[in-house]
């Protein structure tokens, strides 16, 4: 467990010191919620910016989970790994540092946006509201992040891998809960965003602000994190044996 | 039982048969395992550091099974791969923390300062990685895989991409542990580096270990000069002179012979006896090259076959 933590101040620092990555992973964000919470004529709310937070929120989250599977494949390929797999420590550790950290780095991201969505006129939410929609982005980043790193052991190699990205990653938010509600969807769309699990995280963040706590919500996300975990698990044993 | 032993160690890459059946014993010394590229070097390597699960046989390091013993066996090693993996944004103090926190050591900070201080990067400790020469870096993954004080060493190409005085002084630190008492397991291709450095040499051809000995015995196979001939026209393996063939590499002869220089008159008149022409003849005392190229040419007579331009590609590197 000690040594988990090794590998996440690892991956924290050289992070945060690359000063550039940081702040590119949130000027997207940051325009998506000037440019189109501020602006989109929208008839169904009077506060798009409340509205739209959640899926700006979920949908960074997303982002950097989604990235964050090339992190194992770079450990991988300039021979970082084959260094920690000979260490005496539980070769599992390395997995584990890494899904936390990309977790983590998202909920640091998050953060910035949320009290950059506040700063611009978003209501703000009480303690509980914040704490369960950390949990919820907590649950929904381990999903992903599980995701990606599984892509990434399966795939072994960087092109194929940021293609599949690229193709995955826009069609997940468009066709969520993001940008409207399902009342004013195209019956079609409606359906498939009533399948797509990002739906799932925007709406049980919009459900804390009706002070309803969304367990149905929650309790699909943390079970599809696990399930998507032990899948990565299963791959990670595979690949390193 | 030895430091390192291995019993018919085999692995396949679905039907390429990379280390085919491997026996090899290594004591407290520095042994190096030599062949091209391509030749199960690496791999022979990774089954040993239990980063690979060999498809046959068995290996112990320092008596624990490497596939049964697992964690025993990593408590016991560092292995330091080919491609020079140190974080660049982090310093070098952090890098050997790292691994010394990773590795659970007592009193982390002096013992990082004592790896620091013997790999002489004191002064540059807390400057970005980015900033270490190529020999620098090297040092700096030897820190990180001392500070543990491993019973072994495993060392994959240690002097690859480095400048002659940055090598030299990598086998300097090498031989230093050695005559500490760490056993160091090296593989390389420069030949040279080990005739130099190595107790003893392995050499491997394709996935074979064809010969181990130490590399003074393995020269004295090798009583005879080397001549080197490089002539146009085709040879067809005779020649009626006192010399013996021992292979093409490219447009270049070798044969060898008691005394050199008094046999290359009578080569040379009859190689233009065959209606070859001589460009240019030079005469010196055997390398572990030529040991090299002798067993794997002796060994490529019954198969008949023989990768002269891969060993040529593996000479130039140097």
């Amino acid at each position: 467990m000690k040594r988990l933590v090794y590998y996440l101040q690892r991956d924290l620092t050289r992070w945060l010191r690359r000063k550039i990555a940081v702040i590119s992973a949130l000027i997207t964000p940051a325009a998506w919620l000037i440019f189109v919470g501020l602006t989109l004529p929208t008839t169904f709310t009077d506060n798009y910016l409340d509205f739209i937070t959640p899926g700006i929120l979920v949908m960074s989250m997303l982002g950097t989970s989604l990235q964050g599977g090339s992190l194992l494949m770079f450990d991988k390929i300039l021979g970082f790994l084959n260094k920690f797999l000979a260490l005496p420590a539980p070769r599992e550790t390395i997995l584990f540092g890494k899904i936390l950290f990309i977790t983590i780095r998202g909920l640091i991201q998050t953060t910035v946006i949320l009290i950059l969505a506040f700063l611009l006129g978003a209501s703000m939410y009480d303690p509980l509201t914040l704490m369960a929609t950390y949990i919820i982005l907590f649950l929904f980043g381990v999903l992903f992040s599980s995701l990606s790193t599984t892509l990434a052991l399966q795939l072994d190699d960087h092109d194929s891998y940021a293609a599949v990205n690229a193709m995955v990653s826009m069609p997940l938010f468009f066709t969520s809960t993001a940008l409207m509600p399902y009342n004013v969807m195209p019956a079609w769309l409606r359906v498939i965003a009533h399948l797509n699990p990002v739906s799932y995280a925007i709406d049980a963040i919009r459900m804390l602000g009706t002070d309803i706590i969304p367990w149905a919500n929650l309790l699909g996300l943390a079970v599809a994190a696990v399930i998507v975990l032990l899948i990565c698990i299963r791959r990670f044993r595979r690949v390193t044996v | 039982m030895n430091v390192i032993e291995t019993d018919n160690l085999t692995k396949y890459y679905d039907r390429l048969c990379a280390v085919d059946a491997i026996s090899l014993s290594v004591g407290h010394e520095i042994f190096g395992l030599l062949g091209p590229n391509g030749s199960g070097k690496t791999t022979t390597m990774r089954m040993l550091t239990t980063l690979l699960r060999p498809d046959a046989g068995d290996a112990w390091i320092s008596g624990h099974h490497v596939v049964n013993e697992a964690r025993e066996v990593r408590n016991r090693l560092s292995y330091v791969p080919q491609e020079m993996a140190v974080d660049i944004n982090l310093t070098g103090r952090e890098n050997v923390a790292l691994f010394a926190h990773l590795y659970g050591v007592e009193n982390v900070k002096d013992r990082v300062d004592e790896m620091l201080g013997l790999m002489l990067l004191s002064q540059r400790a807390d400057d970005l990685v980015k900033t270490y020469s190529g020999g620098m870096r090297r040092r700096l993954e030897l820190a990180q895989a001392l500070v543990h004080e491993p019973e072994v060493l495993f060392l994959d190409e240690p002097t690859i991409g480095l400048d002659v005085a940055a090598r030299k002084n990598i086998w300097e630190h090498i031989t230093a542990l050695r005559d500490k008492g760490m056993t160091i397991f090296v593989n390389t291709h420069y030949m040279d580096e080990a005739d130099r450095a190595c107790d003893r040499v392995g050499i491997i051809d394709r996935g074979r270990l064809i010969a181990v000995d130490t590399p003074g015995n393995l020269k004295d196979r090798i009583q005879d000069d080397v001549i080197t001939v490089r002539v146009s026209g085709k040879f067809d393996g005779r020649i009626d002179a006192d010399v013996r063939y021992m292979g093409q590499v490219d447009d270049e002869l070798m044969f060898t012979a008691g005394k050199g220089s008094e046999a290359v008159p009578r080569l040379a008149e009859a190689l233009t006896g065959k209606g070859m022409k001589v460009h240019a003849i030079s005469v010196r005392e055997a390398t572990l090259d030529d040991v090299f190229l002798r067993l794997v040419t002796s060994k490529t007579d019954e198969e008949g076959r023989f990768d002269g331009h891969g060993f040529r590609l593996m000479l130039r590197r140097r």
